[in-house]
């Protein structure tokens, strides 16, 4: 990495340990005991039983979301707390059981029974004492943990997001996948890394989010606008990627994941380390750590030149936690080499149509874990502290700081002619981008029926590149201050939710440039925007079976340096911003309204489901369009892209669903169906996903008791994709290659429980396009050139270990 | 306000507090400098002196301020019918001070790369390569032109960089300059 900030080197992380020892040395006097108000007294107990069969349930967890309180069911399936009066959600949830959220208020003793259906849908996650809300209730989510997360362990966070009826990515070969919700993706996309906002280089659609998939322990997809909570940019939805919460029993555990592929030969290793002390019960610490290295991938057929990454990440975390007040921090490296497939890397266009009109790479050669030029070298680092306050009889208030370094360094396929040059092995691009978030929370206690939280949010950006290097992107600084109110009513089956937010954006740009006899100069220019954001949202339970949800928001985003300034020449393509196009003023915040409608059928012995509507307008619609003529350089006329901006206008619905065809058979099918507009030209929004669908067969066999194996399971599935038919017109004018062809994969997948003496091996084998199907995928940057991946078997492997 | 924090719990708020200037307590007023490191070609030039004495035809393209920006300089070759010349491409980086001649460069490491004149129609001119590389492969620096009717069109030029792969056919490796002149023979 060949850039340090001026005056901002390594001590940036002598100041977080100094804070860190500060902040405990301040916070390990015995904390005094709190006499509780009598009126914090009231009892709430009760029973959880099977809904069938009666049975009790000790050990299932019995939460109160609003104040963190959790406790286990005893050996008879009862459960105590003493609680203050007020209205609370309590949440009970046991390994093999649909969880069950209900509201109790509590102004005498109650007892209340729970009955919980069995979950024959699978297995979800151990369940987790201490689970934060961290997903705006009132909105559509949804959820990949225990089992289902398990399936993707080894794939990239993009790709393993896929599983999510709605969310698709775009895609660069096997290992860069930027997410995509609802057809909106990059700027639009807010990833939340552990409670931080994921900050690295969102201009380049070959940039994938630097985050290690394995430090979850669940990812949640908040589907539309979320921006008051989190904010501007999360236009499209949020992506929440949440590590288990820190171990609040003592003792210490462990777990390994294996996971090896057949077709690149990747293999992933990683590993966990927790514990708490029995001395100590406040203090809880985690080490995690991944590698993941694989070769070159193969199309059915050939190989895919140079298509091999290597990854390296690990975590560290430790917090002390009492019921008054809390504190941890986390620190997360995140490096990652990708190599790029040499058809994939030209500068000239003429050489582009070349590569594109061969059936197969020109180079393809055989299997290698080598990565040559063309490469990214990726490294994210990300440390935060965050500690809350139970404000007695008011609430809770909570802060989180955070610092993050991302280097993002591009190295072309051909090194310097010059020797001197070439013997340095310089990237030709080299950014640093370092982003500051400071974010203060305060949730105020239940008061007739109202919950709510009021934050103080702030961000400061500095984005630079490398002396020497390149220029992109500009130098910019980026400092953002925002404030949002979200109050939550809730009585009987309604939960009506309402929120508003303001933001300020400074943003200072400096610009390199040439003028016309190639003197050197700097362009320095500044813009501030006050955007808002406002979301409604209404949550309707008829019965223990069917939740209605209606959300609408509306939020204005200002526009990224990149949508402004981006300028030079990237993959063949010569971007520009849209303040360099001559004749254009500045770019103008866009403002996004979207409704959302979703059903959910829950808890139903045979058919479940869920069902989402939806339908975003985005006025002055930012996105990039080719121009004619084309941009002459030495390398001849270059398509040019320039940003613009546009009315836009989405439509689709997400259906996802379950039925059980018989005790042990499972039909599963999902879908979803996308219709984009631009409503200022008339016709069809470019680069959006094409229809979709899937559909999976699944036997559990049962279970003997005391035998070796269990939880055993064999799925098949098949998945399609539509040709995406709704493209622009003159489309030959606008991308070098027709949407491919439409496209359905065959897979097969087995798993069990394999109980190794004391130790329960978690196996599975997943086989995904099984006939070796070529196809190509319109989302997919490498479809111009190569096949998708051919035939792939992935064995995974999880062990839990205790201590 | 006593019971609404209690001692440990702010002085860790406040510690936090006053952290977070720290976070981001170093200055960003640096400006961009100029990318010294980035190999670019600004300039091609073709130099074209007729065998039999004269005075030399120069056409080059100029882009001095890189991809983008304002539009290259494209100049016209303007030929003699019936005429054999000698010619040798220039290649430069104008914005670096001195500039630098890349075509140095390219003859230093001749065995990766291949100069490649089409013109259009074809029988506008012909050329032909003269040097080669170490491996006897034509470079493509230095050609001889040669003319016959009177007839307009074009001469692209294209450098091919093309290492650990020429092969003496314009297929392998990658693109560095495609620049196309307005040739007119009379």
């Amino acid at each position: 990495m060949r850039i340090q900030f001026p005056g901002c080197p390594e001590p940036t992380w002598l100041w977080l340990g100094l804070v860190l020892v500060l902040g405990m040395a301040g916070s390990w006097q015995p904390a005094r005991a709190q006499a509780p108000a009598e009126a914090c007294a009231l009892s709430l107990s009760g029973r959880v039983a099977d809904h069938e069969s009666r049975a009790d349930l000790p050990g299932a967890t019995v939460v109160l979301l609003e104040t963190q309180q959790a406790t286990q069911t005893d050996n008879a399936g009862n459960f105590h707390f003493h609680l203050c009066p007020g209205l609370y959600h309590v949440r009970v949830t046991f390994v093999g059981y649909e969880p069950e959220t209900t509201e109790l208020r509590v102004e005498r003793a109650v007892v209340r029974d729970f009955r919980l259906h069995p979950n024959a849908v699978m297995l979800r996650g151990a369940n987790i004492r201490g689970e934060r809300v961290t997903a705006p209730v009132s909105q559509p989510t949804a959820t990949l943990s225990g089992q289902e997360l398990q399936q993707t362990r080894g794939e990239a966070l993009g790709e393993a997001l896929q599983r999510i009826a709605g969310v698709t990515a775009i895609q660069t070969g096997p290992s860069i996948f930027k997410p995509m919700i609802h057809g909106l993706h990059s700027n639009r996309l807010a990833i939340l890394n552990n409670g931080v906002r994921q900050e690295g280089q969102q201009w380049g659609q070959e940039h994938g989010p630097e985050i290690d998939p394995f430090s979850a322990a669940r990812l949640t997809v908040v589907k539309g606008a979320a921006s008051v909570r989190y904010g501007s940019d999360a236009i499209g939805g949020v992506v929440l990627v949440e590590p288990k919460p820190l171990r609040d029993s003592a003792g210490t555990g462990a777990e390994l994941h294996l996971v090896g592929m057949s077709n690149n030969g990747m293999g992933a290793a990683s590993g966990m380390l927790e514990g708490n002390l029995r001395r100590l019960p406040a203090f809880s610490w985690r080490v995690q750590g991944t590698a993941r290295r694989a070769g070159t991938m193969r199309a059915p057929g050939y190989y895919l030149r140079n298509s091999g990454f290597s990854e390296h990440s690990f975590s560290a975390a430790a917090g002390w936690r009492t019921d008054g007040y809390g504190f941890d921090v986390f620190y997360s490296q995140f490096r990652t080499q990708l190599g790029i497939l040499p058809a994939a890397e030209v500068g000239n266009p003429s050489d582009l149509l070349r590569a594109i009109a061969r059936p197969r790479p020109l180079e393809t050669g055989g299997f290698s874990y080598a990565i040559n030029r063309a490469y990214q070298q990726v490294r994210h680092d990300l440390g935060r502290i965050t500690g809350f306050v139970r404000t007695g009889s008011v609430g809770r208030l909570s802060a989180t700081l955070s610092q993050q370094l991302d280097y993002r360094d591009e190295y072309d396929r051909n090194r310097p002619r010059n020797n001197n040059l070439a013997a340095r092995n310089l990237p030709e691009l080299s950014y640093t981008n370092r982003t500051s978030i400071a974010e203060l929370l305060w949730e105020h206690r239940t008061w007739r029926n109202f919950t709510g939280s009021v934050g103080l949010a702030g961000t400061y950006q500095a984005n630079r590149y490398a002396p020497g290097s390149r220029q992109f992107i500009p130098f910019y600084t980026s400092t953002i201050g925002g404030v949002f109110w979200i109050e939550r009513w809730q009585k009987d089956k309604w939960l009506l939710e309402a929120g508003a937010r303001l933001d300020r954006r400074d943003l200072q740009v400096r610009r390199g440039d040439r003028d016309a006899n190639g003197a050197f100069f700097v362009d320095r220019s500044r813009f501030q925007y006050t955007t808002p954001a406002a979301s409604l949202g209404a949550t309707f339970d008829p019965t223990a079976h069917l939740a209605l949800n209606l959300a609408a928001g509306l939020t204005q985003r200002a526009p990224a340096a990149n949508e402004r300034f981006s300028d030079g020449v990237h993959n063949a393509q010569y971007e520009l911003g849209y303040d360099l196009v001559p004749g254009n003023g500045a770019l103008v915040p866009e403002t996004a309204l979207n409704v959302g409608l979703t059903a959910t059928w829950h808890n139903n012995p045979r058919l479940n489901g869920e069902i989402t509507l939806y339908q975003t307008r985005i006025i002055d619609f930012i996105y990039q369009v080719p121009i004619l003529p084309p941009v002459v350089t030495i390398r001849g006329a270059l398509i040019s892209r320039q940003y613009q901006q546009t009315n836009a206008m989405l439509r689709g619905v997400d259906l996802t669903g379950s039925y059980q065809l018989a005790p042990r058979w499972l039909l599963t099918a999902k879908g979803s169906v996308l219709r984009a507009r631009d409503t200022r030209a008339d016709e069809w929004q470019i680069l959006m996903p094409a229809d979709r669908a899937e559909v999976a067969v699944r036997y559990d066999v049962a279970d003997r008791p005391g035998a070796r194996l269990s939880q055993r399971f064999v799925q098949l599935g098949g998945s399609a994709v539509a040709r995406q038919t709704r493209v622009p017109a003159n489309y030959a004018a606008r991308d070098y290659k027709n949407p491919p062809a439409g496209y359905a994969l065959l897979g097969l997948q087995a798993g069990t429980m394999l109980h190794w003496g004391r130790l329960p091996l978690e196996v599975s084998v997943a086989g995904s396009n099984l006939l070796n199907h070529r196809y190509r995928d319109y989302l997919n940057r490498y479809r111009y050139f190569a096949d998708e991946m051919g035939r792939n078997v992935t064995l995974r492997v999880r062990v839990p270990l205790a201590f | 306000m006593k019971n609404l924090l209690h001692t440990p719990a702010r002085l860790l708020m406040l510690s936090m507090l006053a952290a977070a200037p720290l976070f981001s307590a170093c200055s960003d007023n640096d400006d961009p400098t100029p990318d010294e490191d980035n190999e670019q070609i600004t300039t091609v030039t073709y130099t074209l002196t007729p065998t039999s004495g004269g005075a030399p035809v120069v056409v080059s393209y100029r882009d001095l301020d890189g991809d983008g920006g304002t539009a290259p300089v494209i100049g016209s070759l303007n030929l003699a019918p019936n005429t054999t010349y000698t010619g040798v491409v220039t290649l430069l980086d104008e914005t670096k001070n001195p500039a630098t001649d890349i075509s140095a460069e390219v003859r230093a490491e001749a065995d990766e790369h291949l100069l490649v004149f089409e013109p259009a129609p074809a029988n506008l001119l012909t050329v032909t390569r003269t040097d080669r590389d170490q491996n006897n492969l034509e470079l493509g620096l230095q050609t001889r032109v040669v003319t016959t009717g009177t007839t307009t069109g074009t001469l692209k030029i294209t450098l091919r960089h093309q290492p650990g792969a020429k092969n003496g056919t314009f297929t392998p490796g990658s693109t560095d300059v495609e620049v196309v002149f307005p040739t007119t023979v009379r």
